[in-house]
């Protein structure tokens, strides 16, 4: 169930000519990427006004009454890319604008995953398992890391019960803190924290206040004894609930 | 080989390396006839996935005056096992590791592919990365908030063992105490006394050792190696690992400045002795170690050393205007204040971020040094609330492919030359380390005078110019065939804490102006000179008005033109330029308009910030500052590069422009239309909404990857937005010509400005005129 999300929504009012906002992963993601939008047109030659490409609308400008723009040509519609940056198939299958041809409408697969509501088949969250595992290694950390800072860890994983249960949290950060739990339980300790970062970046409105406990909580669970670490991993095989780790 | 542009690709790929001439010329006069000096940009770190760094010490040249790195070039006996040093002919004998060595087994270093090569070095004590947020509080609360946010976020983008600390400033300045335990405490600095370092120091009880009791115990007890510096003094900077929990109270419980700003008056802010603070707190802790100053203003500084406007709302901050007429009150005093916090931050290899968020000016134009000299960053932006500000700062802690920090510090630059070469000067974000020697010229070009520059900051794609002087004399010409060579040699912090030097070596082939002219001239990168250019005309700006800048950047053209063309004396009609100089005229008209030469709607403030930003991207970034790029959508064809032009704009396409500060899309009137009849909603139609899709992903392949993040800019024909456009576009028709074309396309521009046709039938009217 990792979240499609591309874009996170930007604050309520967005400043002037703000940029759309990524997300973490979609930032992290980038380098695969290669844009080449740096071409220029070569110059003209000649010192006499550029040849202006004609445009194959004969109407334009535009009279009053507003010409259609040229029709989707069924059989075409599959090779139609447009996008500079991946294009190898560029060079076939762009459409003219001919007479208006009848065509059934494309059937248009769900293109956008709004995130949390897509994946609707998964069932909701439980703030109890999430709360137990982290709880569980907390439990754990208590016999090595000081007092002091496993108070501090506690009274953070509170605030997260409390907003969790007051329906304080978005369903993709429930979703991600579902996660998260999953892999510190399993001992995936970089990806616990990757997911941490994830939701500090695109979310951190929701989660500032609390997430800190659980980014030491993964920091000092990592860091225990080889004894300690086997006890917690024990303890959380023989869970009820260790089904989830496949799932 | 088979043409120079893929030779000049592979060199910047390899080596990051463009020089403006790839053929040099023999002698110093031939050089000066060529108009654009030898020179290049240079991108120290440029990322190299494929160049995995060598464990070992580079070997160097014993002369003590030269020092040169061993390298492909060395001519090598490897029987005797000894090295010829190409820069100073010194015969070296290799050191004993090296025993080993024959024609079949070579290290790495003499391996022609190896020109660009990184050794890691295993000397010193390793540093953590250090992160001093200074931030004001004189801010909205709604741009405080989020702020904060994006403060605690970043401490979970820091590696854990990083250390941190925290400012915060605005009538009064306060330096938190970061502990583990509950209690925090701050010293309080009053905003209007300019304090010594050593004032600064004692008052943070930096020079006196502290006694380790429980505070020790605190820090300690789950770090293994400590760095001496944090032995004695206060929890002042800490790592992140420990002190996570508080900072992220602390922050989160940050107030707006408790003071009252009465009616008309601007709050006061102590910007100047906030940062006095942060750089004499680095200074006493941890000098030559990277570190970061981080600075976040809402507005001017207002009282005490550094202020840039008084606190009367009915007194403007200045304006272009105001200081051509000698009517800026504060800026020799400003400027000359924070110019010295920068050279201090310069010199202990500290850089200085300025992160700028308010609608009106900050006083960037007085703090820009602070960020140029120290290779730090400047991000502006109207509100912390943005998502132009949020992701930029993301940004600044982004990581490369083996997941470190694309962010280096302390590094030391040095250029070395072959004889018939000398090195005038570097422009781009250092200072010079006034390292004399035989291949330091007299004529400075930049910041000369040296060989050897400090860079604090510097991250893959920082890039100098760096400009040379042939100094071969006419009558003693470089034997044919000969080469000159030019050593960089790169020392500084990895971000994972290793000590690197990285050595790039290069040569160029001398050739005689005389009979091999069209040989140099074909060997010139355009593109490169177009940059390198504009980098010494910004440079000059800086210190000179601007229409003589202009007028120098307009000769400079004249004299290339002449030099290169081939035309009939007074006969502007037969002018031509052979295609390795076709774009350059082209890239001057725009670089005359820019925003870096040009001051006219902007602010100081802006002007400072564009600035900044050009002289330290590498060549394709800065080439989209000087002449943006523009495609156009259509339903003719794929998206195609158009040109810059007025007639480019037409109903039925759409526009993508990229100027590097802005992203504009732009709808042409036809499109406009059918979009407001909602023709993207319907299924026949759905290769309209395709091609209303296709610059929106292109333009977001743009976004994700440009630092700082532009503005975002979603406009169509006729709507106010356009101007972005239309500013940018060469005016070719206007509304003084539009109807003697015939033409009715394209869109008009209604401005005096010169279009690039006047202003190439200039440039070949006095090119060819014989009384030039």
């Amino acid at each position: 169930g990792q979240e499609k999300d591309k874009y996170i929504a930007p604050s309520a009012e967005r400043g002037w000519n703000d940029p759309p906002q990524f997300s973490y992963n979609l930032q992290n993601a980038r380098g695969q990427q290669k844009g080449h939008l740096t071409r220029r047109a070569a110059p003209p030659t000649s010192s006499a006004p550029p040849t202006i490409p004609l445009s194959s609308n004969p109407l334009a400008p535009p009279p009053c009454s507003l010409a259609p723009p040229p029709r989707l040509q069924g059989k075409k519609q599959n090779c139609f890319m447009m996008k500079c940056c991946h294009g190898n198939n560029r060079s076939d299958g762009f459409l003219t604008a001919g007479p208006p041809t009848t065509t059934t409408p494309p059937v248009q697969p769900g293109s956008q995953e709004e995130e949390g509501g897509g994946d609707q088949t998964q069932c909701e969250p439980d703030v109890e398992v999430v709360l137990s595992s982290l709880n569980r290694a907390l439990a754990t950390c208590r016999q090595s890391v000081k007092d002091q800072v496993c108070n501090d860890v506690e009274k953070r994983l509170l605030l997260l019960d409390d907003s969790w249960r007051a329906g304080k949290l978005s369903l993709p950060v429930r979703r991600r803190m579902e996660a998260l739990s999953l892999e510190l339980r399993a001992g995936h300790w970089d990806s616990a924290n990757e997911i941490h970062r994830s939701l500090m970046v695109d979310h951190v409105t929701e989660v500032s206040q609390w997430m800190v406990g659980v980014k030491r909580l993964i920091a000092e669970t990592r860091n225990l004894n080889p004894e300690l670490l086997e006890q917690l991993q024990d303890t959380s095989v023989t869970d009820q609930d260790s089904d989830l780790l496949q799932g | 080989m088979s043409t120079y542009q893929e030779f000049i690709q592979q060199n910047e790929d390899r080596d990051g390396v463009r020089f403006s001439w790839n053929l040099w010329p023999s002698s110093r006069l031939e050089a000066t006839r060529l108009v654009v000096p030898v020179s290049c940009l240079f991108t120290p770190l440029k990322e190299r996935p494929d160049l995995p760094p060598v464990q070992y010490e580079p070997v160097l040249c014993s002369r003590a005056n030269c020092k040169a790195v061993l390298n492909p070039l060395c001519q090598v006996d490897f029987r005797a096992k000894i090295w010829a040093c190409n820069f100073c002919f010194q015969r070296n004998p290799f050191p004993p590791s090296y025993a080993g060595i024959s024609e079949a087994n070579q290290p790495a270093e003499l391996m022609p592919q190896f020109s660009t090569i990184e050794y890691i070095v295993q000397r010193g004590t390793p540093a953590p990365l250090i992160f001093l947020y200074v931030v004001d509080t004189c801010l909205e609360e709604e741009d405080l908030q989020a702020l904060k946010e994006s403060l605690q976020m970043s401490l979970s983008l820091l590696p854990p063992n990083a250390l941190v600390g925290l400012i915060t400033f605005g009538r009064m300045v306060q330096v938190h105490e970061l502990s583990c335990e509950g209690i925090a405490k701050s010293y309080v600095f009053r905003g209007t006394k300019d304090l010594s370092a050593k004032q600064i120091q004692e008052m943070l009880g930096l020079s006196k050792p502290m006694a380790s009791g429980q505070q020790a115990f605190c820090r300690y007890d789950h770090v293994p190696h400590v760095h001496p510096a944090l032995e004695n003094d206060p929890l002042f900077l800490q790592p992140v690992h420990r002190v996570d929990m508080n900072l992220t109270d602390l922050l989160g419980e940050l107030q707006r400045d408790p003071w009252p700003v009465p009616q008309g008056k601007r709050p006061l802010r102590s910007t100047g002795v906030a940062l006095s603070v942060a750089v004499g707190l680095l200074e006493g802790t941890f000098p030559n170690t990277g570190a970061r100053v981080m600075l976040f203003i809402g507005g001017p500084p207002t009282q005490g050393p550094g202020m840039v406007v008084g606190d009367e709302l009915k007194t403007p901050i200045r304006s272009w205007h105001d200081i051509q007429k000698d009517n800026a009150r504060h800026l020799k005093k400003a400027t000359k204040y924070y110019e010295a916090l920068a050279n201090r931050s310069a010199v202990n290899g500290h850089s200085i971020d300025i992160y700028a968020c308010a609608l009106d000016q900050t006083g960037l134009l007085e703090m820009k040094c602070l960020s140029n000299l120290t290779g730090g960053h400047i991000v502006m932006g109207d509100s912390f609330n943005t998502s132009l500000f949020k992701q930029t700062f993301q940004r600044v802690f982004s990581k490369d492919y083996n997941g470190d920090f694309r962010m280096a510090f302390g590094g030391v630059l040095e250029v070395k030359t072959s004889r018939e070469l000398k090195v005038c000067g570097a422009i781009g974000p250092c200072v010079s380390l006034n390292a004399k020697g035989s291949s330091v010229s007299e004529n400075e070009m930049g910041v000369g005078g040296t060989s050897q520059w400090k860079v604090c900051s510097l991250n893959p794609s920082t890039t100098l110019g760096l400009y040379f002087e042939v100094v071969n004399q006419h009558n003693a010409p470089v034997p044919q065939g000969g080469r000159g060579a030019v050593q960089f040699v790169t020392q500084y912090q990895h971000s994972n804490t290793q000590r690197r030097i990285r050595v790039t070596t290069i040569a160029r082939n001398w050739a005689d102006a005389q009979s091999q002219i069209q040989h140099i001239e074909s060997s010139f990168d355009q593109e490169a000179a177009a940059v390198l250019m504009a980098r010494l005309g910004v440079f000059r700006a800086e210190s000179e008005e601007g229409p003589d800048v202009l007028r120098w950047l307009d000769r400079q053209l004249i004299r290339l033109c002449q030099k290169f063309g081939q035309f009939n004396k007074d006969d502007p009609t037969s002018f031509k330029l052979s295609e390795s100089l076709s774009l350059y005229p082209q890239f001057m008209f725009h670089m005359r308009r820019s925003p870096f030469l040009q001051v006219f709607n902007n602010s100081p403030d802006e002007s400072s910030y564009y600035r900044h930003h050009f002289v330290r991207q590498d060549l394709t970034q800065s080439l989209i500052m000087i002449q943006p790029i523009l495609y156009s959508y259509s339903f003719y064809g794929p998206p195609e590069p158009v040109l810059l032009d007025s007639s480019s704009i037409l109903p039925d396409r759409i526009l993508l422009m990229d100027t590097f500060f802005q992203l504009v899309i732009f709808h042409g009137e036809t499109i406009a239309q059918w979009r407001k009849a909602g023709y993207q909603e319907m299924a026949e139609y759905e290769n309209f909404k395709q091609l209303l899709q296709a610059p929106l992903d292109d333009a977001q392949e743009i976004l994700q990857t440009r630092f700082p993040m532009p503005r975002y800019v979603d406009t169509e024909h006729g709507g106010s937005q356009a101007r972005f456009l239309l500013s940018k576009v060469n005016p070719s028709q206007t509304h003084n010509n539009l109807y003697a074309w015939g033409q009715e396309t394209g869109a008009p521009i209604l401005t005096d400005d010169v279009s690039l046709q006047v202003f190439m039938d200039h440039l070949k009217k006095l090119a060819v005129s014989s009384s030039a």
